[in-house]
């Protein structure tokens, strides 16, 4: 790793400084799974890398009136260890435990996984199946924007490099919303996903009133599969054909490629098959109680 | 420089670093800690796994200067000069290990395990130990040592209960 400055300011304001001012040599640190990589293996790396460890702004899960509120710099395993999310948004947990193994969760943030923003990122789908909203604050203040904004394409977001990535809110209206998320590896443990989705569903007297499906790995960035979600809504409940139609039209509205972990043809298998069960599952969820 | 002061196995230990050292060669270069392993150096064998408040971390993956002020748990700090770890001696007793290069990062895992878990199911165990690699043994006898780890501290439990 090339050498450089390290410092760990104590607020927001602060390491928006910090960064602001050292703009563009400029990185900032969540967990390092991922930076940390990038870093052993690149001859240019940041001249001053400000660690967000010490940030309180960025720290804790609290519902407010708004919703539910998420810091940046909340662990993976910290999600799984939440009563609030287990309470109001469980679906998160059922993504944060496929993502990596202990070690990788124990350090890894929701922040730094939605920044990296790989097509594959396992937080992603569930967020977008809630509607989530993500807070960014930059040296003009702050600004609020649906996750579906935030993603912008394979590592890109809208960040813009002197922003940091304040907090995500999952809206009040969304909250104890029946949702689901699955993910496909090539192994259990320790696996990118091939295809990973997520799907979230209101009901109301027994028919569908509303419907979110997301899918990761599929596409440049996390998407959602609008006309297949317009098959289910407005269905009954036990309408299994509407889900399976539902699934095959998911397919065509992703966008997999071939590489060496799968290929194309084996990803829209299971963009069908994992379409299919998170609706089923977010079902469930919504008659069972 | 950054002037470091970490608590490693209870001792409070001071360094000189470069910012960019990771705490896995602090423990080696500076401290002489060699217990913990550099394995692919990028997050994915677990070789280098170490508690760090408790909670098991890559070693490889965290900066030294971001240990500063916190205590730390390394294979080193599991046994005495005379006595092992129940896990260390379950280990050796099962064989759980050939060349022995994964055994550190897999007991300080299976200790993270039992200090929240003290009667993981199998599946619980495998699921603990997904981040450690093992190339030359297979992970069945790691297992093994373990529940039988477990199963010993239920029957002493038990001992104690009806005593
Ligand atoms: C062995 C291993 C397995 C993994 N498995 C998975 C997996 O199964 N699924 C998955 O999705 N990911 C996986 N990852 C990737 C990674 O662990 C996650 O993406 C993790 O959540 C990254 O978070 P971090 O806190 O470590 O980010 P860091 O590495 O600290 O940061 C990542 C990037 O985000 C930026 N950043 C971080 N926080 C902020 C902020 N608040 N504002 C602005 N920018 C910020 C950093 O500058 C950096 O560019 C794996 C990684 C490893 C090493
Ligand atoms: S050396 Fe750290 S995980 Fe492999
Ligand atoms: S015993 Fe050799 S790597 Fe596990």
């Amino acid at each position: 790793m090339r050498s450089f400055e390290y410092i760990t300011p104590a607020s927001l304001d602060a390491a928006l400084e910090v960064s602001t001012r050292n703009a563009p040599h400029v990185k900032l640190l969540a967990g390092g799974t991922d930076l940390l990589v990038e870093l052993k293996h690149t001859a240019n790396g940041p001249k001053v890398l400000v660690d967000l460890g010490r940030v309180p702004e960025l720290k804790g899960i609290e519902e407010t009136s708004a919703g539910l509120r998420i810091g940046a710099m909340v662990t993976h395993t910290e999600i799984m260890e939440s009563r609030l999310i287990a309470q109001h948004a469980p679906a998160m947990i059922a993504a944060a435990v496929t993502i990596g193994a202990v070690q990788t969760r124990n350090m890894g943030t929701i922040g730094g996984n939605l920044v990296t923003c790989v097509p594959s990122l396992d937080s992603g789908p569930v967020l977008v199946a809630l509607d989530a909203l993500v807070t960014v604050a930059g040296a003009k203040g702050k600004r609020q924007m649906p996750i579906t904004e935030f993603f912008v394409g394979p590592r890109k977001t809208a960040l813009s490099p002197d922003e940091i990535l304040v907090d995500i809110l999952i809206p009040a209206v969304m909250l104890g919303r029946p949702a689901s998320f699955r993910k496909f590896g090539l192994r259990k443990g320790q696996a990118l996903a091939l295809v990973n989705a997520a799907a979230s569903v209101a009901v109301e007297d027994g028919r569908i009133a509303d419907t979110r499906i997301a899918l990761g790995a599929v596409s440049p960035t996390v998407i959602r599969a609008l006309q297949a979600e317009a098959i289910v809504t407005g269905k009954n409940v036990g309408d299994t054909a509407a889900l399976r139609e539902a699934a095959e039209m998911a397919v065509t509205e992703a966008r997999p490629i071939d590489d060496f972990r799968a290929s194309a043809a084996y990803r829209r298998e299971l963009i069908a098959v994992g379409t299919f069960r998170v609706l089923e599952e977010a079902l469930a969820g919504a008659t069972a109680g | 420089m950054h002037h470091i002061e970490v608590t490693i196995n209870g001792v409070l230990r001071r360094a000189e670093v470069p910012p960019e050292t990771t705490l896995l060669s602090a423990l080696r270069d500076s401290w002489g800690l060699t217990g913990s392993k550099l394995g692919c150096d990028v997050g994915d064998c677990g070789a280098c796994t170490v508690l760090v408040d408790g909670l098991s971390v890559n070693a490889c993956l965290l900066l030294a200067v971001q240990a500063d002020g916190r205590e730390v748990v390394t294979i080193e700090g599991l046994s005495g000069f005379e006595y092992l770890h129940p896990l260390q001696a379950a280990f050796e007793r099962l064989s759980s290990y050939q060349c022995g290069f994964c055994a550190p990062g897999m007991i300080i895992s299976a200790k993270a395990l039992l200090d929240e878990n003290p009667a993981p199911t199998e599946l619980e165990i495998r699921e603990a130990l997904a981040g450690n690699l093992c190339r030359c043994t297979g992970y069945t006898k790691v297992v093994d040592a373990i529940t039988e780890v477990c199963r010993d501290h239920a029957n002493a439990v038990g001992v104690e209960e009806s005593a």
